[in-house]
């Protein structure tokens, strides 16, 4: 574990390998205590003015004793909570833009010569290319009821059974909250 | 080298539209659907997406009245489904609440009625594949190909002997799987009464009653339309979803992929709303604020479509 706490730090871990040592330092204090020296060693190798290893706690400390505000919400609390989700939007944005940019740069090539199969009569039902997928999210708990109120509807139940409605309890639908 | 994989797709394509579901994959549909009604098992699946997978068992008794089944979460949290002919009882032990639903889709299979049919088999092409070994079982491999990107594709594995479903994959218009259940181990015959009992359940726990009663939201201001090839309409309710206010719901379906729109007032939600796409598996999720509510768009489709769906519903304040 420790080997990964360590490229971690250093960045060099990919995103699916992320969970188990993410997972490590939210449980394990040994695993907290390797992030810490190893970002103490690394700080003293660059010769960075060293913090000492308990500087986390005196902060927690600090903020402990100070005094708690209690003021009403400046504004309706739902608001920045929403900003955040611009954020996915504004990644779809960029693929699609990736999207077209990739369509544009092949669009030349069409006139090169006839499409050996053109006169195969092309389906009806089939539209137009569509940019990629936009950006997806994981599902939060609070989706679960939705899963639920749905899957009793859906005519798979026929072929599947039950099997699918593994999807409204799953843990995964649980674990992801932002 | 674009050029060919596109006269290759078109070819594809063309061949898909001209394809009818052969009297015989047809048949095999018919098989499986019987076979999750009449037969008792119990087994242990896995569920993937994602990149994750997920363990379960499914317990099934058949009997006169219909049946009993049982789904167990094996990793993780604990939590378990009973369905009965005409009830769905989800506990969940974190929260200690049992949900309980009416179920609805004992009329069985609809899209096997003969009216039906046909109209499944303009939308998907339905073809029988060659014979493979899925958890000891050998099984027929059935194709439904989608004939447009509005849905997605599925491939079944069923026993030669008994139609029991031993494997289901969902994919995309790449080809690409988005979902997948897979039987690992599996007994079919007689299961105990006592294995279909909820295991932890307490009397103690929350039961919390989808109170569903049929409804007609367009009274109420609201616009929703399909808006999408070979999807129609086939319900229109209000139901609970928590213990807060009620939320209407509108199902579209093509026969075998199912659409939900869920219509809730925004004021006194405890949580505040995750807009945008998310996603698990085949089931994609779209939600999105009109006029003070929130509208959740839940399906078994592609993104787009289930957002296409999304887009379509206005308010406007009744006369």
């Amino acid at each position: 574990m420790k080997s990964k706490i360590s490229a971690l730090m250093d960045g060099e871990l990919e995103a699916r390998e992320l969970h188990e040592p993410m997972a490590a330092l939210q449980q394990d204090e040994g695993a907290r205590n390797a992030w810490r020296t190893y970002h103490l060693i690394s700080d003293a190798l660059q010769g960075r003015t060293l913090l000492s290893t308990d500087c986390l706690h005196r902060v927690a400390a600090r903020l402990a004793e100070e005094p708690v505000l209690v003021a009403p919400h400046p504004g309706p609390i739902r608001a920045p909570e929403r900003a955040r989700w611009f954020v996915p939007s504004a990644l779809a944005a960029s693929v699609a833009a990736v999207a077209l940019v990739g369509w544009v740069a092949f669009a030349p090539q069409q006139g090169a010569g006839p499409i050996p199969v053109a006169q195969a009569p092309a389906p009806a039902a089939v539209p137009a290319e569509r940019a990629k997928e936009p950006a997806r999210l994981p599902l939060t708990s609070a989706s679960r009821d939705y899963l639920l109120a749905h899957q009793a509807f859906s005519p798979r139940n026929g072929l599947l059974g039950m099997a699918p409605y593994v999807r409204s309890v799953s843990s995964d639908a649980a674990a992801k909250k932002p | 080298m674009s050029r060919a994989l596109g006269a290759l797709l078109l070819c594809a394509a063309a061949g898909l539209a001209h394809a009818q579901a052969t009297p015989e994959a047809l048949e095999w549909l018919r098989r499986i659907h019987q076979a999750t009604e009449k037969l008792s098992y119990t087994g242990v699946f896995v569920y993937q997406q994602g990149g994750r997978t997920e363990t379960s068992r499914i317990t099934r008794r058949a009997d006169a009245s219909g049946g009993v089944e049982k789904l167990e979460v094996l990793d993780g949290t604990p939590r378990e489904i009973l369905r009965t002919q005409d009830e769905i009882r989800c506990y969940l032990p974190e929260s200690q609440i049992v949900k309980v639903d009416r179920r609805r889709d004992q009329r069985g299979f609809p899209a096997l009625l003969p009216e039906q049919v046909n109209a499944l088999a303009e939308h998907y092409a339905i073809d029988k594949g060659e014979v493979q070994r899925i958890a000891g079982y050998d099984c027929q491999v059935l194709v439904l190909a989608p004939r447009d990107n509005l849905r997605y594709g599925y491939q079944l594995w069923a026993d030669l002997r008994t139609g029991m479903l031993l494997k289901a994959r969902a994919f995309d218009g790449k080809g690409e799987t988005v979902e997948q259940f897979t039987f690992t181990q599996l007994d079919i015959g007689s299961v105990p009464r006592e294995r279909l009992r909820p295991s932890r359940a307490a009397r103690s726990w929350r039961i919390e009653q989808a109170g569903v009663a049929p409804a007609d939201l367009s009274q109420s201001g609201w616009k929703v339309s399909a808006d999408l090839p070979g999807f129609r309409k086939i319900v229109e309710i209000r139901r609970m979803l928590r213990d807060a206010q009620p939320v209407g719901q509108v199902v579209y379906s093509d026969g075998l992929a199912a659409v939900s729109v869920f219509i809730e007032p925004l004021a006194g939600r405890a949580e505040a709303a995750r807009l945008g796409l998310a996603s698990m598996g085949a089931l994609n999720v779209y939600t999105r604020e009109v006029a003070d509510h929130l509208v959740t768009v839940v399906g078994e489709a592609p993104a787009d479509s289930v957002q296409r769906i999304g887009n379509t519903v206005e308010y406007r304040r009744p006369q």
